[in-house]
């Protein structure tokens, strides 16, 4: 028994099954992460080896270069990129997108345990290192505050970060910025030399007087009483006041020869918040948990912490990327109950029945309730790709349904039983259903197999729209007769339609339209070579058009972010990248009122840890940090505020670099890489210096970066050996004190209310800020004399050399450009320019990459989906039709469909992105369907006996409403998808453009071009059936006796 | 002879005139002498007929060639048709 006639003689099962399904779906939906982006593991290991004492090139030679060799052989690697800088190697590992980290990394340890043996003596066990996306903040608070500001530390740590960490699915919470108490002892080094003390005498002292020590017990009476010696300080200004020594008969204390001051940590970062101190707090996720609905516990756990951090201490939001990703689901929800209304309004506008339209419609819930059972099942996520994938099945899922709808009504409406007109009318199209269905997934099943970053985006699409619309069909065979069979009755029809009822006012539109259009066929039909020519101008003419499309990677997103690193002057001091901040802050302040909240960091914080492996940082570093209000509340887009801000950049002086993004979350990155590969460091900076200076002159460049940096000044202290040992000294002792006199010795520790801080001595900031006062430190040889620095040695500025980067093995410079006002493409285009009229030393490769190689691989990776999906199409039109020709027909809209995306693009000024690529390869299924639909019905009417010309004719004029109906179900769903403007847009809004560009065009070109293609292509043979069966069947002609 | 969607309505017409007996072939395939669409259960003509043979007594011939018409009249493109043959002899 067929499926269809189970469906409809078991009407409570089939409803039940389906009620299952639709239970489960909603089950899973509930279940279900939401997230911007499919979960995906970026494929990349780093490898740091640290080797204390080697320099740059030493560390090149002896480390990075066998390592790297030991690398190149593990399996699914793709690039091995390196930096060597003093004391440091890091080796970084990209592999395949999608391939096993957990297994890389173990051959990256076998790799490392075969060669460590050869390594140096006295090189550290290199750490592996997975980058995980979990790394990223999901949301970064920061903390103003005024009179507490000094024990912001303590008072974040325990009322608001240990909290965040009980929360399910927090991975870490890092606070940055937070002034530290320290207690300096600052001594003046003529004082100490007077009273013949040195720096580690006072620390020792300090570190015996501050003590607290139990010394046993004594018994007393009945009592047992227990014996303490009391010396540790409760107040640090109590250390002023110890003994350090004794002078002349009287005793020296340590105010005498030092100033103890209980103040913060020595600058090394300042951090502002809205122009005021501050710290920031980022908050990290677990991989695998919701992003949304942690962040959304992280804002209410510090809503409610917010009572118990003191008055003058205020909390602010700069970035929380669940919003963000919130905001796009409940858009693209939106977008999609919009695309559904209009499929209601179409269906209901061309069958005119409001339970056939029922019918119909109850496909859309059931074919995307199963895609979320397939989503819960597979460990996937809501997220853009899966809500616009959904998008894009919705117009689609409702065809199948249609087909099977229209052939029952028409049963019914010649008299039969609904019950049997249900199963007589699908038996007689669930193949052809079958077939259009297979089509589509012929298009959309290619995509899960595309591998590379996109791949990893797209497969969600694939598996989506493949399952919806296979349950569509399902559906369309099951559901769709039982219902009918149960809702369609046999109505005899109204005598007087009412006024304004449909058949009164759409059936004559409709057949007027009808009419217009078995017109306009037989007109072609008779005019063949003039719709050919016609054709063909159009194509050419779009081919001629795309040239002035432009194309980039992924589209970027306006997330209201602006994120700034400066770098200024190497090696300017703290102070001074201080001063510069502040004027950008007045810039800001000045300029952007649309900055809600602004952050600011200058300078580096050493055991700010994480932060440092991702960008460089240095006392001469700034980041800026701005949340801008949201999109619909600003005139300035953020591009528009980050090229301003870029402008003003420039007119600092004290700015070297600087690199402005918008959003937080940029998946692809957008820079153009020119990769110099050489091995001479001058001739290759040299060049890279010549490059960068006229890649800045292509209009649209904008933070023109080279890799290599500046070298940094440093200073050095040469030892002369022989006179060292004249005093008894060796290099280890000298420069012990020397990190005592100027780092500091933490001498002992601090204690109060249950915190313990750092007690410091050092010589005063006043005695250490030149070389003189360098050369005048005292150090007190093991004999007892005191030896000044100079004597011993002298201190020389020198320049430190820039760190050793290398790609594939090779040592590499990079310049990099990242467009801004114009397309990555066509800045690429320019600077491939520019790098072929350059003049490049033999010896030298250049290669431009960055997001724009990246950009050629996926369009690479769309062209050869193309391909497939090609084939696959014409493989199931063939077995179809059993015919060669009539795939090649059909395929003639195809071609049109691509001259409507270009149209839609330029009339739009949209780029083409890898989003509206992926639109133009999706085109080939749904276009194709209609014109099965149609030639289908050709075929059928020319078997009937109608001559060639009428066939076509009268199956146009007769297929004419269904694929209007099917096209306009589709271009109508993905109307609210291309117009939508609101957060996140940008990614998919081209994706929608272009599909309807290309629907809306090819539509008319199957409606009027395909019928004339195969009205010439049945010319030969295929014209008239009938005389080549008379001339298979001769047996009748023969053996006349 | 009639399209399989009468089936129904056919077995009904045997219920009512109290016909027992008739032998019924479903999906036969076949095209009518003068009018109506071929039934051929292929691609381009997907409808099936089904048959169904009784042997009755004369005086309820009439009877059923009258509710065959009246079928028929319901919608003639669906189709119904029925042919009376005598029976020579029987085992």
């Amino acid at each position: 028994m067929s499926i269809y006639k189970t469906a409809v003689n078991k009407p409570i099962t089939t409803l039940m099954v389906f009620i299952g399904v639709i239970v489960l779906g909603i089950y899973s939906l509930i279940y279900l992460p939401v997230d911007l982006f499919p979960e995906m593991d970026p494929p990349y290991i780093s490898v740091i080896t640290s080797y204390p004492g080697a320099n740059a090139s030493d560390i090149e030679v002896n480390i990075t270069r066998p390592m790297e060799d030991a690398f190149n052989s593990i399996d699914n690697l793709k690039e091995i990129t390196s930096t060597s800088s003093d004391n440091l190697s890091v080796i970084f590992l990209e592999f395949e997108w999608e391939s096993d980290l957990n297994e890389a990394s173990n051959g990256i340890r076998d790799a490392i345990d075969l060669m460590y043996d050869y390594l140096p003596d006295g090189v550290s066990r290199p750490t592996i290192f997975k980058f995980d996306l979990s790394m990223m903040p999901i949301a970064v608070y920061a903390f103003k505050a005024g009179d507490s500001y000094l024990g912001l530390e303590q008072i974040l740590e325990e009322a608001v970060v240990n909290p965040l960490n009980r929360i399910d699915g927090i991975g870490s919470v890092m606070v940055i910025g937070t002034p530290q108490r320290r207690i300096y002892v600052e001594a003046d080094p003529v004082k100490l030399d007077a009273y013949n003390l040195t720096i580690e005498q006072i620390g020792n002292i300090i570190q015996a007087e501050n003590l607290d020590m139990p010394s046993g017990n004594i018994k007393m009476g009945k009592m047992d009483y227990q014996l303490r010696v009391e010396g540790e300080v409760r107040e640090s200004q109590e250390l002023e006041n110890l003994v350090v020594g004794s002078f002349q008969g009287g005793v020296v204390l340590l105010k005498d020869v030092a100033v103890v001051r209980d103040t913060t940590k020595d600058l090394m970062l300042e951090s502002r918040i809205q122009g005021s101190q501050g710290v920031r707090m980022m908050v990290m996720k677990q991989s695998g948990a919701n992003t949304v609905k942690v962040a959304d516990q992280v804002r209410k756990t510090i809503e409610n912490l917010k009572k118990n951090l003191p008055p003058d201490v205020e909390v602010l939001e700069v970035m929380d990327s669940s919003e963000f990703i919130s905001d796009s689901v409940t858009n693209l929800t939106q977008t999609m109950l919009w695309a559904l209304f209009f499929v209601v309004v179409v269906v209901l506008f061309f069958l005119g029945k409001w339970r056939a339209t029922f019918i119909v419609v109850l496909t859309i819930p059931i074919s995307l309730i199963v895609s979320f059972i397939y989503l819960f099942a597979t460990g996937g996520s809501l997220n853009i790709i899966s809500l616009a994938s959904l998008s894009i099945a919705l117009g689609m899922v409702v065809d199948d349904a249609i087909v099977v709808l229209e052939n029952i009504t028409r049963h019914i409406e010649r008299g039969t039983s609904p019950r049997e007109a249900a199963i007589y009318a699908t038996n007689e199209v669930w193949l052809s259903v079958i077939i259009t269905t297979l089509v589509i997934v012929a298009v959309f099943f290619p995509l899960t197999l595309v591998g590379g970053m996109t791949g990893v985006l797209f497969k969600q699409l694939g598996w989506i729209v493949s399952i919806t619309v296979t349950t569509s069909t399902l559906a369309a065979i099951t559901l769709t007769p039982m219902l009918a069979s149960k809702l369609l009755g046999l109505k005899t029809k109204r005598r007087v339609p009412l006024p304004f009822s449909h058949e009164k006012v759409v059936e004559p539109f409709l057949t007027w339209v009808e009419d217009f259009y078995e017109k306009t066929l037989r007109f072609a039909l008779l005019h063949k070579k003039l719709v050919l020519i016609l054709a063909l101008v159009i194509f050419v003419g779009s081919l001629f058009l795309a040239r002035f499309v432009s194309s980039e990677f992924i589209p970027e997103s306006d997330e209201a972010q602006v994120s700034v690193e400066i770098e200024l002057t190497t090696g300017l001091r703290v102070e001074e990248t201080i001063k510069v901040a502040d004027r950008i802050e007045g810039i800001i302040g000045e300029r952007y009122p649309e900055a809600e909240i602004h952050a600011m960091m200058a300078g580096s914080d050493d055991e700010g840890g994480m932060a440092g492996l991702f960008g460089q940082s240095g006392s001469n570093t700034i980041s800026v940090m701005m949340r801008l209000s949201p999109r619909d509340e600003r005139e300035r887009s953020v591009w528009a505020i980050a090229d301003d801000f870029r402008d003003q950049l420039n007119q600092i002086p004290e700015v070297v670099e600087y690199t402005v993004s918008t959003g937080g979350m940029n998946m692809g990155g957008t820079s153009v890489d020119v990769e110099i590969f050489g091995y001479d460091f001058e001739v290759t900076s040299r060049l890279a210096n010549e490059l960068s200076e006229k890649i800045e002159a292509i209009p649209g460049a904008s933070d023109v970066k080279v890799s290599r940096k500046d070298d940094r000044p440093e200073l050095q202290v040469v030892l002369d050996r022989k006179k060292m040992a004249e005093s008894g000294l060796n290099t280890a002792m000298v420069s012990a004190a020397l990190r005592n006199r100027v780092a500091g010795m933490t001498a002992s520790i601090f204690r109060e209310e249950g915190e313990e801080y750092d007690i410091v001595v050092r010589f005063g900031e006043e005695f250490r800020s030149s070389i003189s006062d360098l050369e005048s430190f005292s150090i007190t040889s093991p004999m007892g004399t005191r030896v000044k620095l100079g004597e011993i040695g002298e201190v020389q500025e020198y320049w430190n050399p820039p760190n050793i980067e290398r790609k594939r093995r090779e040592r590499v410079v990079t310049v990099s450009a990242v467009p801004s006002g114009v397309a990555l493409g066509d800045l690429a285009q320019e600077i491939n320019a520019v790098v072929a009229r350059a003049d490049v030393p033999q010896g030298i490769i250049i290669n431009v990459g960055g997001a724009y190689e990246e950009m050629m691989d996926s369009f690479m990776d769309l062209g050869l989906l193309l391909l497939i999906s090609l084939i696959l199409v014409f493989l199931v039109m063939a077995s179809q039709f059993e015919s060669f020709v009539m795939p090649f027909v059909i395929m003639f809209s195809i071609p049109f469909s691509f001259t409507g995306v270009i149209l839609a693009l330029l009339i739009t000024n949209t780029t083409l992105s890898v989003i509206a690529g992926l639109g133009a390869v999706l085109l080939i299924g749904i276009v194709v369907k209609n014109g099965i639909v149609l030639v289908d019905y050709i075929n059928l009417m020319r078997d009937r006996g109608y001559a060639l010309n009428e066939a076509i004719a009268v199956s146009g004029r007769l297929r004419l409403r269904p694929v209007l109906m099917t096209a306009f179900t589709t271009i109508l769903a993905m109307v609210p998808m291309a117009l939508s403007r609101g957060e996140g847009s940008e990614i998919w809004s081209p994706m929608g453009i272009s599909l309807i560009g290309g629907l809306v065009f090819s539509t008319i070109v199957t409606m009027v071009l395909v019928p004339v293609v195969y009205g010439i292509f049945s010319r030969r043979g295929e014209r008239d059936k009938m005389r080549k069966v008379r001339e298979k069947f001769t047996f009748l002609n023969e053996h006349n006796d | 002879m009639f399209n399989q969607a009468h089936s129904e309505r056919v077995a009904f017409i045997f219920d009512r005139l109290e016909i027992r007996g008739f032998s019924w072939w479903n999906e036969v395939s076949g095209r009518g002498s003068e009018s109506g669409e071929p039934r051929m259960g292929t691609h381009t003509w997907p409808e099936l007929n089904s048959s169904a043979l009784t042997i009755i007594p004369d005086e309820k011939v009439d009877p059923l060639l009258e509710a065959i018409r009246k079928l028929d009249e319901v919608n003639k493109e669906v189709g119904i048709r029925a042919f009376v043959m005598n029976v020579e002899k029987q085992y």
